[in-house]
Parts: structure tokens; C-alpha cells; sequence
């Protein structure tokens, strides 16, 4: 265990993404507001990313790097597509509340 | 070559009438009469090849080409079939003559010359085949011709219905002889005469069951019982037709059939029991039936079904020579009679019910005297053509062994000789009652005049057209029967090699005395008729007597023993009520039902878990949560339990 | 070579589409120079044509193999020739849309007859399937018909895909087809089953026929001619050259199975086209009875009732797409399908009523046509193999086969001039053309069908 090239001990790492991987599914299930939902999707994309990035410190395997670009670029393609839909969805009806949404019912 | 030639110019004629039909007009008479004329001649010119010995057998062969692996075709022309394609092209000849008068004024003349010639070109193919497949192949095309040709006039809804029936029975015969073509190729590899005959203990056990199959081929193309019911209707064609096909050649192929293959007959002693009493039956019935009619094509139909049994009769008991003979005679005597019927209904303008003739001796005289010859022919009296064949048969029967079947034969004898003195008697003698209401003469439902269009500019076909082959076959019914005199006859010194000769022990009754049983018989027959139709005083009350007889007749025979209805009953009601279940419930009901049922258990699937699906985003990212809390849940428990 | 057999035709038929929509002639005549092309194409080199590219290497091998050697060869010029046909008599409102589908339909059904490989055969098998789809959707009265062909054929299509990667992962390659290695083993009876459903419901054989009337009746003549005489063959092909070399064992297991629904198939259908009264009903439950025959031919697996199926594949093709182009005629001139309504056409139109005579012949099985040759080459071979009752039922068939034909004929083509039937020309020049061929081979393989024999057989 190189333990110099970590300068805060790994279990840090992995209770600060917990904690804002809990935030981000707290405000994607209590919130009705679309726009904030997706900003809690990308706070749960950052506490996997950065779960990624510590392990690939702490164990010196560039994978974890990879994959972090990699969930950068899909959380982008996500948020532009979920901002397309919640403009669709505006325009259609002036109101966001994704309560009030409920076309896909079977 | 000379075979060919036989077998293959009345194809050239239908097809040249048949392509060239709308610029030949009557011109293809004679097109037809001239592809009847070539065989004809060619036939006679191959005379002593066919019955000479060639190598191992007798007779002209010819391979042709293999059909299929195993399927080879060829020509063969022996004596059994040199006779056949002697009356084939030879009365054909004659019948093609004549119809050129007959159909003069008909549209469709060319269409009738390239059906007729078609028919001479598949009856061929059936006896000049060396083998089952080509045989049930000619089997099938004559079957064709006659289904054509009965429809020819294809307006007259009967006509139709007559035509169809016909074919469709003749089916049933067809697929009885290629399930009898089965049993034969699976046992000795082969479809050829040749091969099957000389390997007849190789069917062992199927023996009697290949038999029994190509009778049933033979029962329905030669109207055997049961399977008779098509020939009256087939009346329904132009008379020619019922000449040459309906009398003469094609309902003969079921003799020809058992005769060529009497290596299986002989054999069997069964299939000797069974197709002699089907002849026998059928001779009886037919004379029966003969008794109640009053259309003269239908009597003649009667008769002809009638002279049929007794040749099935003839070569179901072995009797070969004497069955193919009596196919000979009556190829003459009952061409005759149809043609001379053929001219008292052209003369009477279609009218067939011989209650609505009478008198006709002056007016058709050619016919008179012709259809006196072939009336005595048939009837069996002395000097005429049909005394020497029938004599043969019925003694024949005795000879091999069958000695109720004698008795049938005798019975149907005195029968057939008052039927057919009937039909003579009121047809020519006494006065016209076509000018009476046909109610007087007990006609119920008389028949509609003209059954062809009538033709832009009618003539009258010039009368020697009609006259002379009738006259021509007339003559022929008296001397037919003088080639078959004694025992060391030119007939039987003709098929020595042909049919094997048996030594028989002499009957209880010797010829001599069943040739004066028969005289009486028939004697018998004829004075009957004579007292009920033609003295003096017979003649002068004819339309009461027939009105009377005709109110009399007895159901049974003027149903006909209830064949068609049995038929209807068994298999063509049966049949349309399976079908109709099948089409109209079965298959809407019980095969789509299952799989509607199908189809009702997914959407009933799909309706109860289409509840978790609300539409709401947030109860949907709930159950995500929920999900990855259980996955969370589990892997935490496996690491603490390790 | 034998890419531009699958090829041509497709692209030909996207290219139609450039076409403006109520295009009528070229469409046309672009169509049958390309039908007649991939008639010709096989011609040239009747033996080669042999392409092939590695397609898969894991799980296992399968190749984009083709070949038109054998049997094949009579499929690829009797579909090349049925689709020529069914171009010609094209004359609805739409041809463009509809000799572009016929197109690629001939492209697609060009695939299933040359692969030699099973995969690439699953692959064509369903994209044979789309352009009649897209055919009922635009011209059946009911669009519940689309449905119904589309999913009972697909199911076949799942099943048929699965037993190939079943095949291909047990036996390492797909790329097996004029080949003859066994596959046995505990899957076999089950892969076989896979193949045999698929092919059972394109046939169709009895109880996955429902489909068929419907989709025969609806569908635009031209389209039923080449459904009809050469899709359905699909599956007898499938299971002669599939089911049957490699998958004998199975099949023997399967056999009493599949004799007893090829039996029902033959009277089944029998018996209900003798009650109809649509014309092309009564052709298609015909044509059920008359594939049954095939089917029992197969499961005998006698080499004799093989070469019987070959002739009658063939035979029935040619017949078949006969009938129906000629029904498609009667019901442009007369408006309307029903033989209750028909009558007296003889007189009328008697090029149309020849015709019509000669492919129901042949229908019924007339010695000297190809239909009779089939059947009995057939059954003597279902008798050989030792079976003695099936063959004997399957004669019955026969006999009704002329009962119901005969009534379809005689119904339209005779009796009186039914008075309310508009008297409309006779056929064309180019209506006659399209059938004259169909009419001509079946004459020709009736009268010397060891010629098509003994190209197999080589």
C-alpha cells in the first residue's frame, strides 16, 4: 500500500461520496422541481466519479481515470437530453412540477 | 415409327384443331376424319408385326423415353391392343364421319373435332402403353376427353353437373389403379407389363389387393356397380360422343384393363369370384334399368352398361377370348345404335322421349334398317354379330365354373332382348305422336326443343355424311360375329398366343344346348315386347298403353335402385357437412380460438402489472432507491457473513 | 454471381421508389428486365455461383455463404420466373410500390434458396417476411390480416433463430447446408422442433394455417402468385435441406408427428375448399392439401417420395401462381370473388377460360401435367418406406381435389351467362404472356420430369 501517494486515508474518500451520493438521491426523490432533480443526478454522477478517482490513486490503476471521463461525457449527454425534455415539457403545459406529468401511464 | 404414327396424328389433329378452330370451321371435320384415317391405315399396315413373334413376345415395342427413375415409358402394340386400336381409329373413323353431318350447324365444331381427336389420342395412349403409369396416363386423359366432351355443350347446367360427376368418379378409378401401381412397384420395381407379369409370386399376399385395385379402376370407367352412376348422365353430350366414347372404346377399358392383365387374374381365383359377379350384377342391373326408361339415349346407356357387365363377366372368369369378343361385336351394333338414335333425334329436332316418336320407319329409313341389324345383334339372334360373342360369355362362365352366373347371364339375356325390342318397336312402328300433347303420352316434363344455338345461315349437311357410317357399322353388326365360328376359329387362333388356353373339363350343359336355352330366352323377350308394343291393336292404343305403363313403373326402377341418392348419402353430403365444420367453425372458432386465447392471456398478464406503471417520475426513482437499497443490503450481508 | 442474384433485386426495388408514385410503366418494365436478369443469371453458369465471406468466428464459425448448385437452381429460376410473371400482370393503381416490393421480395426469398449457411438462411428467412407485411398493410381490407401474417410468421422466425445458435453452438458451424453430418444428441429432437415450427407455419401445415386464407384472399393477386408458389416453399425447402440431412435422427423421433399433421393438412384442407365459395379461398385451402402431400413426402424420407417432393415443389409452384394470377384477372374484369355470383365465362372470355382450364388441371392432378407426376412419384415413395395406410388416405385427397377444382372451374367458367356480370375483354396480349410460361412448364415438367430430376440429382 503506497500510503504516501494519499495523503487523506481512502475511507474519507468514500464517506464524502456517500454523503453526496445520498444528497443527490434525497433531491431526486423529494424534490418535484425538474431542474433540481437533474442537478441532484449530477451530484450522484460526481460521487461516483469521485469514488473512481480516489481507489485509482490509491491503488494506481489509470482505469479509474478512464471511467471518470467517460461518466463525464454520458452525465453531459444526460443533462442535455434531460433539458431538452423539461423544455418540451414547459412549453407544452407551463409547469414543471413532475407531479403533474404523468403521460407514460400504462 | 409405324407406332408413332398411330399413336401421335390424332394429337396433331386436336392440336391443329384446336389452334386453328375459328378459320377451319367445317373444314375441321375433315381435319379430324383425316387424323383418324392415318392410324387407322397404319394400324392395319402394322397387322402382322403386332401379331408375329418378336424375340421373346409377342407384338410391336417400343421404348420410348424414362419418365422418372424407374418409370420407363414405352409402345407396345400386340393383339390385345391391335383390336383395340382396330375398332379405336377404325369405328372412330366412322363416328368422326358421321358427326360432320351431325354437328354441321354447331359453332363449336372445330372445338368438338379437337376434343374428339384428343380422345382418340388419349384411348391410344391407354392401349398402346407398355406399361401401368402410361396406361393410367391415357387412364386419366380419356377420363378428360369424356368430361369435355359430355360438357361440350357447356350452357346446359345438366350437361355441367353430368360432366363433372362424370369425372369426378372416374377420379376414384384413377386413384384406385396408382394405389394398385403402389403395391406392383414396391413388390417387383417395376411399372412395366413385362416385369410385373413375369413376377407375379412376388406380390404374394397383395396379390388379390392389386387386383381388387385396378377393378376398381376398371368398375368406374367401365360403370360397373356401384360405381356406375355417371354413364345415363353422360347422355348429356352430343350423341357422336356417347357413340365412340360412352359406348364403344373408352367404357371398354376396364375390360381391356382385366384382359391385359389376366397373368393376375389368373392367378387369383378370388378376384376371378369378385369381378365375374360384379359383371354379372352389372349385366342385370343395367337390364333392369333399361326396362324403365323412356329416353332412348338412356336406354341405350342401360344397355351399354349392361353388354359391359357381361364382358367384365367374360374376363373376370378367365374367359378372355370371349370377353374381348364380345367387346368387339358390340363396339358395332351399339356405335349403330347410338348413331341411328343419333339420326331419329336430329330428325325430331332433339327430341329423345320415344313416347314423343313412333312411326319413324318411314322417316328415318337408313336407321331403321340398321338399328334392326344391331337390335337382333345385341338381342343374341342367331346369325348376328352378338349371338357368337354372348354365346361365349355365358357359356364361358358355366365353362370356368360359375354356374350362377350362367344363370344371371341367361336371365339378363331374355331381358336385354324385350328392352331393346321395346325401345325398336316404339321408336319406328305406328304412327307419329309428336304432334300430341305430351301429357297423352304420359310425358310429365317434356324437354326444351334445340339444345345448340342455331348458327347464322343453316344448311343441311348432306345426308350420305350420317347415313352411310351407320349403314357401314349395320353391316357390321351382322358379320362382326363370323371371325369367332367353332372352336378353331379365326378369333381364338388370333389371340393363342396371347391368353393362356385352359383344358376344362365339359360342363353339365354342353354349348349346343345353351345356344337353344338362350334362343328360347330371347325368343321369349321379343314376343313379349311384341304383344305389349307392336300388334295391331297395341299400335292403335299406344299413347293410352304408354301413358298407362309409364304411371306404372315401379319406384325402384325409376329411381334407379336409389344409387345416386345412396352416393349423396354416404359421401357427397358427409363430405360438403365436413366441410362446412371445418371451414365455417373449426377453424374461426377452434384453432383461432386457442389462439385467441393466447392473445387474451398476455393482455390479461400485461393488465395486471400495467398498474406499477403511473407515469410519475419520483415514484419511479423511488423504486430505483428501493431496489439499489436491497442490492446494497445483500452484498453488506455477504460481507459480513464472510 | 450469385450476390447480384440477391442484390440486384433489392436494389433494384429501393430504386423504384425514386419513381414518383403514380408511376405505371417503367416501374414495370424496369421490374421484369430485372426478373428476367435473375433468371437468366443462373442460366449462364448453372453449376458455380459460389460466394462466401466469414461472417462469425465466436461461439461459433458461420459464413455469408451462397450457392445456387442442385435443388436450389429450381427454386431460384421458378421464383425468378414467378416474379417476372407477377411484374407482367401487375396493373394496380400502384405498381411502382408494388413491383418494388415484389422486388425485394424476390431479393430476399433469393437469399433463403442459395444460402449455404443456416445463419445467413435465418437472416433472409425474416427479410423475406417484410415486403408481404408491408404489402397487406397497403392494400389488405383489413389490416388485422398484416397482423397475423406478421406475427405467426415471426414466431416461426424466433424459433428458427434459435435453433440455429442452438445448432451452430453444439456442432461449431452454421455453415453446413449441402452438407450431410449427423447432429444427434439430447438437443437434437429439440433444435429440430425449432426448425419444424418455423417451417410448419410457412407451409402452412395444419393447426398453424389460419393465417394463410386470409392472407392469400387479401393480398393483391401478383403478391399471392409469388407467396403462394414460392414462399410457401421456404419451408418444404428448410426441411429438405436442413431438417433432413442433418437432423434425420430427430426427425424419424418427430416422424409420426408430422405424417399425422401432413394427413390432416391434405384432408383438412380438402374438405373445406369444397365448400367455400371465395375463389381464392378455395385455392388457398387447396394448396394447404396439396403442401400436406410434400410434408408426408419428407417425413417418409424415402429417396423415391423425395424426388416426387422436388417435381411437385416445382409442379405446385408453377400451378398455383397460375391460379391466382388468373383469379386476380377474373376479379378486375367481374368485381367480385364469389363463385355464387360467377357463371358463363366460358363463352365470354374464352383465352381467360383456357387458362384457367389448364392450371386447374394441373391443380387436380391430370396425367400428362406436372402435378400428377408429383404425386405419383410421392406416393409411391410414402408406399415404399413401408407406409402402407398413409399412403391409401392420402389417395382420398385426390379424388376431392377434382371434386372442388372442378366445381371452381365449371362455377366461373360455365353454366349461363349470368346476366348481372358486366361482358368485359378478353385477356391481353401481356395478360396472356404473364401466364403463358407458368401454363408451358407445367406441361413440360408434366410430360418429362426426369429432366428436372436429373439436374438435382447431379
Amino acid at each position: 500500500m503506497h500510503a504516501n501517494l494519499l495523503p487523506v486515508a481512502l475511507a474519507n474518500y468514500v464517506a464524502l461520496s456517500s454523503v453526496i451520493f445520498f444528497i443527490g438521491v434525497a433531491g431526486v426523490v423529494l424534490r418535484r422541481n425538474p431542474l433540481i432533480m437533474l442537478m441532484s443526478i449530477e451530484l450522484m454522477w460526481n460521487a461516483a466519479n469521485l469514488l473512481f478517482l480516489a481507489f485509482a490513486r490509491a491503488w494506481l490503476n489509470n482505469a479509474g481515470h478512464i471511467f471518470a471521463f467517460l461518466v463525464i461525457t454520458v452525465a453531459a449527454a444526460e443533462a442535455a437530453i434531460g433539458l431538452a425534455i423539461v423544455v418540451i415539457v414547459f412549453r407544452s403545459r407551463a409547469n414543471v412540477d413532475v407531479d403533474e406529468v404523468a403521460m407514460m401511464k400504462g | 415409327m409405324m407406332l408413332l404414327a398411330i399413336w401421335l396424328v390424332p394429337l396433331a389433329g386436336a392440336i391443329v384443331n384446336w389452334a386453328f378452330g375459328p378459320q377451319l370451321k367445317r373444314a375441321a371435320g375433315v381435319v379430324g376424319c383425316v387424323a383418324l384415317a392415318v392410324p387407322f391405315v397404319a394400324t392395319i399396315l402394322s397387322w402382322s408385326a403386332a401379331t408375329q413373334n418378336a424375340g421373346s413376345a409377342v407384338g410391336m415395342h417400343q421404348a420410348l423415353f424414362s419418365w422418372m427413375p424407374g418409370f420407363d415409358f414405352g409402345l407396345l402394340l400386340d393383339p390385345l391392343s391391335l383390336i383395340w386400336a382396330l375398332i379405336i381409329t377404325g369405328v372412330g373413323f366412322l363416328i368422326h364421319v358421321y358427326s360432320v353431318g351431325y354437328m354441321w350447324n354447331d359453332n363449336a365444331i372445330a372445338r368438338f373435332f379437337a376434343y374428339m381427336n384428343f380422345f382418340v389420342f388419349a384411348m391410344l395412349t391407354l392401349v398402346l402403353s407398355d406399361n401401368f403409369v402410361g396406361l393410367l396416363v391415357g387412364w386419366g386423359l380419356v377420363g378428360l376427353a369424356s368430361y369435355f366432351l359430355i360438357g361440350f355443350w357447356f350452357f346446359k347446367p345438366t350437361a355441367v353437373a353430368a360432366a363433372r360427376k362424370a369425372f369426378v368418379i372416374n377420379v376414384v378409378g384413377d386413384v384406385a389403379i396408382m394405389f394398385a401401381i403402389f403395391l406392383m412397384f414396391a413388390k417387383t420395381g417395376s411399372t412395366s407389363f413385362a416385369t410385373v407379369f413375369g413376377h407375379v409370386p412376388a406380390l404374394g399376399n397383395w396379390l388379390f389387393l392389386v387386383c381388387v385395385f385396378l377393378f376398381i379402376g376398371a368398375a368406374a370407367k367401365s360403370a360397373q356397380i356401384p360405381l356406375h352412376t355417371w354413364l345415363p348422365d353422360a347422355m348429356e353430350g352430343p350423341t357422336p360422343v356417347s357413340a365412340l366414347i360412352h359406348a364403344a372404346t373408352m367404357v371398354t377399358a376396364g375390360v381391356y384393363l382385366v384382359a391385359r392383365c389376366w397373368p393376375l387374374w389368373n392367378a387369383s381365383h378370388e378376384a376371378q369370384l369378385l369381378v365375374g359377379t360384379i359383371g354379372g350384377l352389372t349385366a342385370l342391373a343395367g337390364a333392369l334399368l333399361g326396362i324403365a326408361q323412356w329416353d332412348i339415349k338412356r336406354i341405350l346407356a342401360y344397355s351399354t352398361m349392361s353388354q359391359i357387365g357381361y364382358m367384365i363377366m367374360g374376363v373376370g372368369v378367365t374367359a378372355y377370348q370371349a370377353g374381348v369378343a364380345h367387346f368387339f361385336t358390340h363396339a358395332f351394333f351399339k356405335a349403330c345404335l347410338f348413331l341411328g338414335a343419333g339420326i331419329v333425334i336430329h330428325e325430331l329436332a332433339d327430341e329423345q322421349d320415344i313416347r314423343r316418336m313412333g312411326g319413324m320407319r318411314s322417316r328415318a329409313p337408313v336407321a331403321f334398317f340398321a338399328m334392326f341389324a344391331s337390335v337382333l345383334a345385341i338381342s343374341g339372334f342367331p346369325g348376328f354379330a352378338g349371338f357368337f360373342s354372348k354365346d361365349a360369355v355365358i357359356f364361358g362362365a358355366l365353362e370356368h365354373g360359375h354356374p350362377w352366373l350362367y344363370v344371371i347371364g341367361i336371365i339378363t339375356a331374355g331381358i336385354t332382348a324385350y328392352y331393346m325390342f321395346r325401345l325398336f318397336f316404339v321408336t319406328f312402328f305406328g304412327t307419329y305422336r309428336g304432334d300430341l300433347d305430351p301429357a297423352q303420352v304420359g310425358v310429365m316434363n317434356p324437354s326444351e326443343p334445340a339444345a345448340h344455338e342455331p348458327a347464322h345461315g343453316e344448311t343441311h349437311a348432306p345426308a350420305w355424311l350420317m347415313g352411310a357410317p351407320v349403314a357401314i357399322l349395320g353391316v357390321f353388326a351382322v358379320i362382326a360375329g363370323y371371325v369367332m365360328i367353332g372352336a378353331n376359329s379365326a378369333w381364338n387362333r388370333f389371340f393363342a398366343q396371347t391368353f393362356p388356353s385352359a383344358n376344362l373339363a365339359a360342363p353339365a350343359i354342353s354349348e349346343g344346348w345353351t345356344t337353344a336355352i338362350l334362343f328360347v330366352v330371347m325368343a321369349g323377350g321379343i314376343a313379349i315386347a311384341y304383344v305389349r308394343y307392336a300388334t295391331p291393336v297395341a299400335l292403335a292404343d299406344a299413347p293410352a298403353r304408354l301413358r298407362a305403363e309409364s304411371q306404372r313403373l315401379p319406384a325402384i326402377l325409376v329411381k334407379l335402385f336409389y344409387f345416386d341418392e345412396l352416393i349423396d348419402w354416404l359421401f357427397v353430403k358427409p363430405s360438403q357437412a365436413l366441410g362446412r365444420f371445418f371451414g365455417s367453425i373449426f377453424d374461426p372458432d377452434v384453432i383461432d380460438g386457442g389462439v385467441r386465447a393466447l392473445v387474451g392471456f398476455n393482455t390479461g398478464l400485461g393488465t395486471l402489472v400495467r398498474g406499477a406503471q403511473t407515469g410519475l417520475l419520483r415514484s419511479y426513482a423511488l423504486v430505483i432507491v428501493f431496489g439499489a437499497a436491497l442490492f446494497a443490503v445483500y452484498y453488506a450481508l455477504q460481507g459480513a457473513a464472510r | 454471381m450469385v450476390l447480384l442474384l440477391i442484390l440486384l433485386p433489392i436494389a433494384a426495388g429501393s430504386v423504384l421508389f425514386a419513381l414518383p408514385r403514380g408511376e405505371r410503366l417503367w416501374s414495370r418494365v424496369i421490374g421484369c428486365v430485372v426478373a428476367a436478369a435473375t433468371f437468366a443469371l443462373p442460366l449462364l453458369d448453372p453449376n458455380g455461383g459460389d460466394f462466401s465471406a466469414r461472417w462469425l468466428s465466436r461461439p461459433f464459425t458461420a459464413s455469408l455463404h451462397f450457392s445456387w448448385s442442385g435443388f436450389s437452381l429450381w427454386l431460384v429460376l421458378l421464383l425468378a420466373l414467378c416474379t417476372f410473371c407477377a411484374i407482367l400482370a401487375t396493373n394496380a393503381a400502384q405498381s411502382r410500390t408494388m413491383v418494388a416490393l415484389l422486388l425485394m421480395l424476390e431479393g430476399g426469398m433469393m437469399g433463403v434458396f442459395t444460402a449455404r449457411d443456416i445463419l445467413a438462411f435465418a437472416l433472409f428467412w425474416d427479410l423475406m417476411l417484410i415486403p408481404p407485411f408491408f404489402a397487406l398493410i397497403e392494400w389488405a381490407p383489413h389490416r388485422e390480416t398484416a397482423w397475423r401474417f406478421l406475427i405467426y410468421n415471426f414466431s416461426g422466425g424466433l424459433t428458427l433463430l434459435l435453433a440455429t445458435a442452438a445448432f451452430g453452438i453444439l456442432s461449431g458451424s452454421t455453415d453446413v447446408i449441402g452438407g450431410t453430418h449427423q447432429f444427434a444428441g439430447s438437443w437434437a429432437p429439440w433444435i429440430f422442433a425449432g426448425f419444424a415450427f418455423a417451417f410448419a407455419v410457412k407451409t402452412p401445415l395444419w393447426p398453424l394455417h389460419t393465417w394463410m386464407p386470409n392472407t392469400y384472399a387479401e393480398l393483391p393477386p401478383p403478391f399471392v402468385a409469388v407467396i403462394s408458389a414460392v414462399q410457401s416453399k421456404a419451408g418444404l425447402y428448410g426441411f429438405i435441406v436442413i431438417a433432413l440431412p442433418f437432423l434425420r435422427s430427430a426427425l424419424v423421433e418427430w416422424r409420426w408427428l408430422l405424417v399425422a399433421l401432413a394427413l390432416v393438412s391434405l384432408l383438412y384442407g380438402a374438405f373445406v375448399a369444397l365448400t367455400q365459395t371465395d375463389t381464392k379461398r378455395i385455392v388457398a385451402y387447396s394448396s394447404l392439401s396439396h403442401l400436406g402431400l410434400i410434408v408426408l413426402a419428407i417425413a417418409s424420407a424415402n429417396p423415391v417420395a423425395i424426388q416426387g417432393a422436388l417435381v411437385y415443389i416445382v409442379a405446385h409452384g408453377l400451378f398455383s401462381a397460375a391460379l391466382f394470377l388468373i383469379l386476380g384477372y377474373l376479379e378486375e374484369r367481374e368485381e367480385t370473388r364469389s363463385v355464387l355470383k360467377l357463371g358463363g365465362l366460358g363463352a365470354v372470355n374464352p383465352k381467360l377460360a383456357g387458362a384457367f382450364t389448364i392450371a386447374a388441371l394441373a391443380a387436380l392432378g391430370l396425367p400428362g401435367l406436372a402435378g400428377f407426376a408429383g404425386e405419383l412419384v410421392i406416393l409411391t415413395g410414402v408406399f415404399r418406406a413401408g407406409y402402407f395406410w398413409p399412403a391409401l388416405i392420402a389417395l382420398v385427397p385426390i379424388v376431392l381435389a377434382s371434386a372442388y377444382m372442378l366445381r371452381l372451374l365449371q362455377d366461373v367458367i360455365n353454366g349461363p351467362q349470368v346476366a348481372a356480370l358486366p361482358r368485359r375483354p378478353d385477356l391481353t396480349v401481356i395478360e396472356a404472356l404473364a401466364v403463358a410460361p407458368l401454363l408451358a412448364a407445367l406441361l413440360l415438367v408434366g410430360i418429362y420430369p426426369h429432366a428436372l430430376l436429373a439436374a438435382v440429382m447431379r
